[in-house]
C-alpha cells in the first residue's frame, strides 16, 4: 500500500478528511456535508490537541450521533477523517496511522 | 555508491551484509534490529572496528548479531564510534560467524526459542556428569521460572552462547520443560489455524518480532476473545491493530500494519 490519503478514501464508509499542517487547512468533503464548512471547529480541535505534549497515544476518536471523527496527530500534522458510524474503525485506524507516518516521513 | 543500504534479515543474513560492506570498503554504522533487541556494527574502510549488542561488545556482539534471522538492518554512512573493540581480520570474523550459524541451526532443532523455560530434571540418567564452569553457572540459574534469555541477561552471556549451554545440558538430559515439571503452562505449543490470513499474519509478525509471534497471536486473540477462524474483516483488523501495538520498534510496527492492511484490502 502506498499509504496515501487516497487509500483512506477507499475505506468503505469514509466521507472525507481535513488535513491541518502548521497554518494550512485542507478540507475534502462533499459540498453539502455537515463538516464541509467547519474550518473553525477543526482549527479549534487542532489548537487543543496538537500542543498537548503528554497526550497518551496519537489517535483520537470522537463519536457523534451519525458519524465518527477519527483524528490522527503526529508532530504538527493533524488528519481528521470523517466517516459513517458503520465504518470498519480498526481498518480506518490502521490506514490512518500509515498515512500520517508517511506524511511525516515525506516532510523530513 | 551512496544509495541507502536497508532491508530485512530474513532475506539477507548479517554475514552477507558484512561481506557487502567490507567489499565496498564502507565506513559507518550497521544497525540491526530483531524486534526485541538492537545491535550495531561499526565499519572503517570496510573493516569492523566496533560492535555492540545489549551488554556484549566486540567480537562477542558480532557473533550474537550474525545469527539473527529475522528483523531489519540499516546502514548509516560515516557514523563512527568513540571506541575500538574489534581488531581481527574480516576472514576470521566471517569464518567464525559461519560456524556459529551452523551451530545455531543445530541448537534450534532442539531448542527453538530463547523464551523457553526449563527446570532441572530430578531423574538424572548418567552416573557421572562433568560440567564446565559456565554450564554450572547456567544450571544454578535454572529455576523453572526464568527463560533462557532471562538467564543469559542475568549472567552477562549472549543469548546464542546461553542457548549453546542449554543445548549441552539438554543433551545430558539434565533439563526438562518447566510446564512438565510444575504443571504450569509457561511453555505452550501453539497450533494456529492453517488459514491464509493466519499464515500471512504469522509470517509478518515473525518478521517483526521473531519466533515468539505465534504465542503472541494466540494470547492476543484470547485476551480479545476473538475466534481465529472467523472471517469477519472487522475482527481481523482489530487483531492486526492490537498486534501492531505490541511491536516495540515503530518502523517495524508500521511495516507490519502496511503489509497486513494490504492483505485485508486485497484478500480479506
Amino acid at each position: 500500500m502506498k499509504g496515501t490519503i487516497k487509500d483512506l478514501l477507499k475505506v468503505s464508509g469514509v466521507h472525507g478528511y481535513a488535513l491541518i499542517q502548521d497554518k494550512s487547512i485542507q478540507i475534502k468533503l462533499p459540498s453539502k456535508h455537515k463538516f464541509s464548512g467547519s474550518k473553525e471547529s477543526i482549527k479549534m480541535l487542532y489548537d487543543n490537541l496538537v500542543p498537548v505534549e503528554k497526550r497518551p497515544g496519537n489517535v483520537v476518536e470522537i463519536f457523534l450521533e451519525d458519524m465518527v471523527l477519527t483524528i490522527f496527530v503526529n508532530g504538527t500534522i493533524m488528519l481528521v477523517v470523517i466517516s459513517s458510524t458503520r465504518v470498519n474503525l480498526a481498518l480506518l485506524r490502521m490506514t490512518g496511522k500509515l498515512v500520517i507516518a508517511n506524511m511525516v516521513k515525506e516532510r523530513r | 555508491m551512496n544509495q541507502e543500504i536497508i532491508g530485512g534479515l530474513d532475506s539477507t543474513r548479517c554475514p552477507e551484509i558484512i561481506k557487502i560492506l567490507s567489499l565496498g570498503k564502507r565506513s559507518g554504522r550497521l544497525l540491526l534490529n530483531n524486534g526485541a533487541e538492537t545491535g550495531n556494527i561499526f565499519f572503517r574502510d570496510g573493516q569492523i572496528i566496533h560492535a555492540q549488542c545489549g551488554i556484549l561488545q566486540g567480537t562477542k556482539a558480532i557473533y550474537e548479531l550474525t545469527i539473527w534471522s529475522s528483523g531489519e538492518y540499516r546502514f548509516f554512512i560515516d557514523d563512527m564510534p568513540d571506541i575500538v573493540t574489534v581488531d581481527i581480520s574480516m576472514d576470521e570474523i566471517l569464518n567464525e560467524a559461519t560456524n556459529r550459524i551452523r551451530q545455531m541451526d543445530r541448537i534450534t532443532s532442539l531448542i527453538p526459542s530463547s523464551s523457553i523455560i526449563y527446570s532441572l530434571d530430578p531423574d538424572i540418567k548418567e552416573k557421572d556428569i562433568t560440567l564446565k564452569s559456565i554450564q554450572w553457572k547456567v544450571l544454578t540459574n535454572i529455576n523453572g521460572k526464568r527463560s533462557i534469555a532471562d538467564i543469559a541477561q542475568n549472567i552477562g552471556l549472549g543469548v546464542s552462547d546461553a542457548m549453546k549451554v542449554f543445548y549441552t545440558l539438554a543433551k545430558l538430559e539434565l533439563l526438562r520443560d518447566a510446564d512438565m515439571s510444575e504443571g504450569e503452562t509457561s511453555v505452550m505449543r501453539v497450533d494456529l489455524p492453517e488459514t491464509s490470513f493466519m499464515t500471512a499474519l504469522r509470517q509478518d509478525l515473525t518478521r517483526a518480532i521473531g519466533p515468539i509471534a505465534p504465542f503472541i497471536i494466540m494470547e492476543t486473540a484470547q485476551d480479545m476473545d476473538l475466534d481465529l477462524l472467523a472471517e469477519d474483516v472487522g475482527q481481523r483488523a482489530e487483531l492486526i491493530e492490537t498486534l501492531s501495538s505490541k511491536i516495540p520498534d515503530e518502523g517495524m510496527s508500521l511495516r507490519f500494519l502496511d503489509t497486513m492492511t494490504d492483505w485485508l484490502n486485497t484478500e480479506g
